[in-house]
């Protein structure tokens, strides 16, 4: 009778352990299956990720506005440009880093960096209209000053900067501020080097290269740079554009342009206003 | 989080989405100033500028197809093909949205509110949905057989 407990309490104690052992048997089945479900989803992930990386890279080159150098990379492409800058500004009286009539009723100081996109944006945008309406016709005179932003490293700003200046020692800064934001590479790029600014320079029609290279030299174009950056300081610019306009020669007021700059409708605006009160 | 909660909450972080898209769509198209509160309005600097357009569709109609998808992909029947469609586009999302800040960020020199805001609201959504499609469905595994496939999780079905 006991041996038969005895055999009972055995066989239940096997029946237990044989269910604890399927059931550890299972649970570590369902932790390998649920590790290797969740590494499969890891890698399916991770190549998502790597697929998403590649196609922003992709965009980031692609969208970083053609070629990175910003030279033209044709001939053709380089005479429009030097077709369609001279259209605007041929006729014009230039004075180092100014343009238009000296007698104009209105000045427009431009802050800008060669290579700051949104100063593109108003030099390719709004400008055409305000030089053809007010420059053209001798009420504005625009005034090109700098300020870092956009660009990176001082030395390459100076340098840009001043190459324009020297363009001006011979009455042509205007051809070679607009030649260069027509041309404005990739930013952070790198594309502005010594090459680069000569073949900017290359394209401004009847530039003596040679003075224009001995005029780069020249410390009072330096030091102009850095007068320009005080008068922004002065006026609390920390942005590119910024502008003041007033009676030329008189005193200047802060000009903001509502949005973009690329609509001419805020300089119209603030000129129509001067010449009005003049 | 019970994978209905979660559910939920990224419905609803896709339908802020769609909207917020939607705005910046209206304005893109609409030639609106954008809403905002920072000095010198560079919201609409940004929105205006040549990085708000690629291959001349405006990044903010990405934007909202983005959510769109998102939110459609949130509504199907959900099994685990939609959890990963929407942890891919939700990444994809995010990998735009890191594109555009960078414009912001290096090329533009301004910051958006209102592309941040979005940028936030897309980086939420990718953490969640990621997290959601690696723990699978949560709530079915106690029942289902530790191999073959996975039962969906409807709406209405309440999670653990």
């Amino acid at each position: 009778m006991s041996s038969s407990i005895e055999d009972d309490e055995g066989d239940l104690t096997r029946k237990q352990r044989r269910e604890q052992a399927r059931a550890q048997r299972k649970a570590l089945e369902e932790s390998h299956a649920a590790a290797a479900k969740r590494k499969s989803r890891l890698t399916l992930l991770g190549i998502i990720g790597a697929i998403v990386v590649v196609i922003v890279v992709v965009i980031v080159v692609a969208a970083g506005g053609g070629s990175k150098s910003g030279l033209p990379t044709s001939k053709h492409e380089e005479n429009a440009t030097v077709a369609e800058v001279s259209k605007l500004v041929d006729g014009i009286p230039q004075s180092g880093n100014a343009i238009g009539s000296p007698t104009a009723p209105v000045t427009l100081k431009y802050f800008g960096d060669l290579e700051c996109p949104i100063c593109k944006e108003f030099t390719l945008g709004a400008l055409p209209s305000v030089i053809d309406k007010w420059v053209r016709t001798g009420k504005l005179r625009i005034e090109y000053h700098s300020l870092e932003t956009a660009t990176r490293e001082p030395e390459i700003f100076k340098e840009q900067q001043v190459a324009a200046y020297a363009a001006g020692k011979q009455n042509k800064a205007w051809n070679y501020i607009e030649t260069f934001y027509h041309e404005q590479g990739e930013e952070d790029s790198g594309y502005v080097t010594e090459n680069y600014l000569d073949g900017i320079a290359s394209q401004v029609p009847g530039l003596d290269i040679a003075k224009w290279h001995e005029d780069r030299g020249d410390p009072n174009l330096a030091n102009e740079v850095e007068t320009d950056k005080q008068a922004a300081n002065n006026e609390g610019f920390t942005g590119t554009p910024s502008f003041l306009i007033g009676h030329t020669g008189g005193t200047m007021s802060k000009l903001s342009y509502p949005g973009s700059p690329s609509e001419p409708a805020f300089v119209d605006e603030a000129v129509e206003k001067l010449l009005k009160s003049s | 989080m019970s994978a209905r909660t979660l559910r939920i909450v990224l419905i609803v972080l896709a339908v802020l989405g769609v909207g917020w898209a939607g705005y910046l769509t209206y304005v893109h198209y609409s030639g609106a100033t954008p809403v905002c509160s920072l000095k010198g309005d560079p919201c609409a600097q940004v929105q205006k500028s040549v990085y708000s357009e690629l291959v001349g569709v405006p990044v903010a109609l990405i934007g909202l197809i983005g959510y769109l998808l998102i939110l459609g992909s949130l509504l199907v029947h959900e099994e685990e093909r939609t959890r990963l469609a929407t942890a891919a586009l939700a990444l994809g999302g995010f990998g735009f949205s890191a594109y555009l800040t960078y414009r912001e960020v290096f090329s533009l020199h301004k910051i958006c509110e209102d592309c941040v805001a979005s940028a936030v609201l897309m980086t939420i959504i990718m953490c969640l949905s990621v997290w959601r499609y690696l723990r699978g469905g949560v709530g079915a595994a106690a029942t289902a057989p530790a191999s073959g496939p996975e039962p969906a999780t409807p709406l209405g079905a309440a999670g653990p």
